[in-house]
């Protein structure tokens, strides 16, 4: 990215969702909502993993973010009963759709943590931002030339069932 | 197969060889019992050690990677 | 200082499902199906129920002479009988579980009160349940039993006599006492589930039964109990010899242990309270918007204009807070433009978690004080930095 040695942030630069009701914020994350130990981290509180849309997380990476995760309350314990295994659902096919638009999916991420796990959910966001920092190329493809390559691998299978992906612009069919 | 697969596939083989065990346990029971009503106590323990032992086949199961979420 | 309780015991409860999730697999982890847990065990005891109601005369003279008939001459009654005693109990363990991890993890805010207070009431009816089914079995227990709650009530300044009476039918021990305990055994029984679909109704989705590994679990538990530790009845009461040990189920006739060490008055006094807080509990923290935070961002609102009637957000609403109403006028945009439904948001059952908004491809859905724009302000400043 190009903001590659900028001051404050670092690379990669990550956006993370956390669920008020999950992980504590308390002391990992400072007032602007940075992480103390990953200061190119940055957390926005959400009132559960459930009320994130996940045209959030293509929005965030279209804007200069190298990688978003959402992090949620244990599975099968959200607060709000369902948030979390809702937005896992939401995630698993925000990630299809990002392999047909030529982003790598393995830029977003669910993690799950309960209030006082934040040593664990320290250990998870530095894994993720590992892992993002290890992926080549930019974010989001840089030219959207419709129809002059053929579709790619991913593109086929997803395409299938794609029946929710409806408001997808066509050209980013690739086809 | 890595070594924590066949570790939990051992315990069910285990696991399903007690249970073929207490089922014949179970057989015998219920045959006898007309002579032996306390062996209905039995059986009924017995059933109760097939059922565990059947909760225990599908954990390790899931734990030992054999079935999905 | 409530609060300060409340937070070490909901970092006890967090930690121990820690601990859970080591061993098992987070659907697997039994404290997340507490209430799935309590409904198993209620189908187990109507079931084993209706097999000894078969057997069950309520009268003085047979009332025992049925029970002792079903547990040794029926095939297996011994074991039936067994498991509607230990499943009795496991029932109360459960609801108790429940109780205290939905207290602890504050599930009650909101619109979720009437979970709550229906919660309440199944526990007062599974406690009161247990009580006439010990009557039942007309032993000395039952004996003492029946005479212990008829002294207590009758202690009650005014009308005391009076709910003698209603409870039992005649101020002494009459032929009427035993059908009567009967029908208090399967009444409120039957009310169990009126309360369970007050407590249903405004949740989607219901987790009403565990995984099959804890059914398997809890029914070869419960086998076994019944077998190793057969249930069994005190001798017969009879009129001559008074009672004088009360053997003691913990869960059901806690109150009448608590009877020996205090008056009667007290004992209904100290229940009556214990009763109110519970039911008052969700509404013991009544916090400002600004303690609340993001946890009160206003009730969801549906934007008419965007909204296209696909209704992703009632089915993923898991309070049933959103219904869809025939559309009274085409929307906007142009998605919505033909749209059939329109979804509508019920205030009083919203407790404001945005899952909704979350569920909505179309933006046709909005918490008030979190706009998808702050959203997006907050994303672009985190870019930026």
């Amino acid at each position: 990215m190009p903001e590659l040695g900028s001051a404050g942030g670092g690379r990669p630069k990550i956006v993370g969702f956390l669920c008020d009701w999950a992980v504590s914020a308390e002391g990992i994350a400072r007032e602007d909502g940075t992480m103390r130990d990953l200061p190119h981290v940055t957390l926005i509180k959400v009132p559960c993993s459930g009320f994130i849309r996940p045209s959030w997380l293509e929005f965030a990476l279209r804007n200069g973010a190298d990688g978003t995760f959402v992090c949620g309350c244990p599975l099968g314990d959200c607060f709000n009963r369902l948030g979390n295994n809702l937005i896992q659902d939401r995630v698993i096919q925000m990630r299809r759709r990002f392999e047909r638009q030529k982003i790598h999916p393995d830029r977003v991420a669910t993690i799950y943590y309960g209030l006082h796990q934040q040593a664990e959910f320290v250990a998870a966001v530095r894994a993720f931002s590992d892992r993002v920092a290890a992926l080549p190329g930019p974010v989001v493809p840089p030219a959207r030339t419709p129809a002059s390559r053929p579709a790619a691998g991913a593109g086929g299978a997803a395409g299938r069932e794609a029946a929710g992906a409806a408001e997808v612009p066509a050209e980013q069919e690739g086809g | 197969m890595d070594a924590r697969a066949a570790a939990y596939g051992a315990w069910i083989a285990a696991l399903s060889v007690l249970s073929l065990v207490c089922v014949l346990g179970i057989v015998w029971a219920e045959m006898t019992s007309v002579q032996h009503p306390e062996h209905r106590l039995v059986g009924g323990a017995l059933i109760g050690i097939v059922l565990l032992a059947y909760s225990f086949i599908l954990l390790f199961l899931r734990k030992g990677g054999f079935t999905g979420v | 200082m409530y609060k300060r309780v409340l937070a070490r015991l909901l970092r006890w409860t967090l930690r121990l499902d820690v601990v859970i999730n080591r061993v098992y697999p987070e659907d697997f982890n039994p404290l997340y199906y507490t209430g799935g847990l309590s409904n198993l065990f209620l189908t187990v005891l109507i079931l084993s129920g209706i097999f000894l109601l078969f057997y069950y005369i309520p009268s003085f003279n047979e009332a025992y002479t049925s029970v002792e008939f079903v547990t040794a001459q029926v095939p297996y009654g011994q074991i039936i009988r067994g498991i509607h005693r230990y499943s009795s109990d496991a029932f109360m363990i459960a609801i108790l579980l429940h109780l205290f991890r939905n207290w602890f993890t504050e599930r009650f805010r909101f619109s979720r009160d009437e979970p709550w207070i229906s919660g309440m009431m199944l526990l007062l009816f599974a406690g009161f349940l247990g009580v006439t089914g010990y009557v039942l079995v007309w032993d000395q227990r039952a004996e003492l039993l029946v005479a212990m709650t008829g002294n207590a009530l009758a202690s009650v300044p005014g009308i005391g006599g009076w709910l003698r009476t209603m409870l039992y039918g005649a101020p002494g021990t009459t032929n009427l006492l035993l059908p009567r305990m009967l029908y208090l055994h399967v009444g409120p029984a039957v009310v169990l589930y009126i309360f369970l679909w007050w407590h249903y109704v405004r949740i989607r989705h219901p987790k009403v039964w565990p995984p099959a590994v804890w059914t398997l679990f809890s029914l070869g538990l419960i086998l076994i109990f019944c077998s190793l530790l057969p249930a069994v009845s005190q001798s017969q009461a009879s009129p001559v010899a008074t009672p004088t040990r009360l053997a003691v189920d913990w869960f059901f006739l806690l109150p009448y242990v608590v009877l020996t060490y205090l008056s009667p008055l007290w004992l209904i006094l100290l229940g009556v309270v214990i009763v109110a807080y519970g039911l008052y509990i969700p509404y013991q923290l009544p916090e400002t918007e600004t303690a609340m935070g993001l946890r009160d961002s206003g009730v969801a609102e549906v934007v008419d204009a965007n909204c296209t009637g696909c209704e992703l957000c009632y089915y993923d609403c898991p309070y049933n807070a959103i219904v869809m109403v025939p559309s009274p006028h085409p929307g906007v945009t142009k998605a919505a433009q033909a749209r059939k439904l329109l979804a509508i948001v019920l205030e009083s059952r919203c407790v404001e978690c945005g899952i909704c908004i979350g569920a909505c491809p179309f933006e046709a859905l909005e918490l008030p004080r979190l706009l998808e724009t702050d959203i997006q302000e907050r994303v672009l400043a985190a870019c930026r930095s």
